[in-house]
């Protein structure tokens, strides 16, 4: 942060798709190249161990910065926030282009308070870094590298022009990176001019490789998002495989992550917040697609038109069938229904059905 | 389309027209010529799937298909769904207009939003035969959205 541009983080896919390989390529020497922003390329994310130079570089990053990875943009901030890498959820107007970019404005004019001193409060905010923003973007919303560096641009300028305009200044080598009010000073945006005839200088960066080299096995484990968890303990109940945990404060965490069977979404079915985050599942739902009602994603309608088997297994029915799974695979005993069923899940399971109205009419109005 | 039965889905009515076969997936299939028909989704699946936006086809004009194959993908504003063949035999033809622009799925789903031909040997259910099927699955069919809902 030396140089006091907006840091961007490139978190690789896992595997060497060479398509995403190149898209990662090319917005990383396009970013370079217009020499606004540090670049730097870590492995996927996910996969990393907490002791990576690649966290650990994360970590040390005092201000706001820009993260693009191939995860639902929910999903990495969760990720980053299991790895003590805290900050507040920035919205990019780079969404799918099916999603609603409605709440941009508003976030645009949060962001201009909170970098004139206000402190706006939002569930998202842990580990106290409450003054910086995490842009997280997904890699997978658009092919073309152009429309990411014109995003991250986008943010650049965002985050400078009430730095400048209110002509503040901010110490930087000197600012210890703990300081919650530490704000990266942006510098104007250079003219490709200037970054050419400095070339070979400081001026135009070069992209950092941050332990892209070393192997990430890949990994499987659930991250909590806390914005929406009640600690109601249902996930502890019910996952017999020991991943679950409590802190100091008997609050719900993902203890032991390597415990937790790959592929099995089990307790995010019974999550009765949808709190529970797998990144990897290929159900948006639970990879940690945005929303936060039931119109926010997508009904998947095969089983009526003709996929799988004709039984309408419920959320519940399926994570006990796949825990089931995971326990014959270990060499012990199926349990079925009889161990750590969510008491809310079965009481509404005995309960009439409510019509389907106030369902569809609820995603009519949306 | 002279008569119709309606399904109530809870305030919703879905019209199924008694002038086509159907089966119990919720496509309809209306005789074009001995032993082929037009297939499209009935207007309880269209209900379900709101707006249609995007449709592609994995077969081609002409496929062998077996009953429950996988031919695309569908996606709505609100689900999605793999596509699979209403019943085994021949592709004969895609809809080119549905998929250039699938919204003629919502515009008109017993009329210009029909899928595909589909050349069938198999026996078909009536439209009160259809009408029981809904009735019969009307639960289990909240239960899938539902259990969506809290995945």
């Amino acid at each position: 942060m030396a140089s006091g541009k907006l840091t961007v983080v490139i978190s690789q896919a896992p595997g060497k798709n060479p398509v995403k390989r190149a898209l990662e390529e090319d917005i990383a020497v396009q970013l370079m190249l217009g020499g606004q922003v540090d670049v730097s390329v870590i492995p996927h994310l996910y996969d990393l161990p907490a002791d990576h130079t690649g966290l650990m570089f994360l970590r040390s990053l005092p201000g706001h910065f820009v993260i693009l990875s191939w995860l639902y943009p929910r999903a990495a901030h969760w990720v980053l926030d299991r790895q003590k890498i805290g900050g507040r959820l920035g919205r990019t107007r780079l969404v799918d282009e099916d999603e609603d970019e409605a709440e941009t404005d508003d976030d645009s004019v949060a962001i201009l308070a909170e970098m004139n001193g206000a402190h706006a409060e939002t569930a998202s905010e842990t580990h106290g870094k409450t003054s910086r923003t995490i842009w997280s973007i997904d890699l997978r919303v658009r092919s073309d590298a152009a429309a990411y560096v014109e995003e991250i641009q986008r943010i650049a300028a965002e985050i400078a022009v009430p730095v400048v305009s209110l002509g503040l200044s901010f110490p930087s080598k000197s600012t210890p990176p703990q300081a919650p009010s530490t704000l990266p000073v942006i510098s104007p945006p250079t003219p490709i001019a200037e970054i050419g005839a400095a070339s070979g200088a400081n001026t135009s960066g070069s992209v950092q490789q941050i332990g892209t080299e070393e192997l990430t096995k890949r990994r499987w484990y659930p991250v909590i998002d806390y914005s929406r968890c009640t600690n109601c303990m249902e996930c502890i109940d019910f996952c017999l495989f020991g991943v679950y945990g409590v802190d100091a404060l008997d609050r719900i965490l993902v203890e032991q992550q390597d415990s937790c069977k790959k592929g099995c979404p089990a307790c995010s079915r019974v999550c009765p917040a949808n709190a529970i985050i797998f990144p990897e599942h290929k159900t948006a739902a639970i990879a940690g697609a945005d929303g936060d009602g039931p119109a926010a994603f997508k009904v998947d309608l095969s089983k009526l038109f003709g996929g799988g088997n004709d039984s309408a297994e419920s959320a519940l029915e399926m994570a006990v069938k796949e825990r089931d799974q995971e326990l014959v695979a270990d060499g012990r005993e199926a349990v079925g229904m009889k161990v750590g069923i969510p008491k809310r899940q079965e009481g509404k399971a005995q309960s009439p059905r409510d019509n389907l109205d106030d369902l569809l009419d609820s995603l009519d109005s949306f | 389309m002279s008569d119709e039965l309606t399904f109530m889905m809870g305030q919703f009515p879905a019209r199924i027209p008694t002038d086509r076969n159907y089966v119990a997936t919720h496509f309809w299939l209306q005789a074009i010529e001995p032993r082929v028909y037009r297939v499209g989704f009935t207007a309880y699946a269209v209900r379900l799937l709101q707006d249609v936006y995007f449709l592609d086809w994995s077969i081609s004009d002409g496929a062998m298909v077996g009953k429950k194959a996988e031919i695309g993908e569908i996606e709505s504003s609100k689900a999605l769904s793999t596509m699979y063949s209403a019943e085994a035999g021949e592709i004969v033809r895609i809809n080119p207009i549905v998929a250039a622009d699938p919204s003629a799925i919502n515009a008109d789903a017993y009329g210009e939003g029909w899928l595909y031909e589909l050349r069938t040997d198999s026996s078909l259910l009536s439209a009160a035969e259809y009408m029981d099927v809904l009735a019969a699955s009307w639960e289990k069919t909240q239960a899938i959205i539902k259990g969506q809902m809290n995945q």
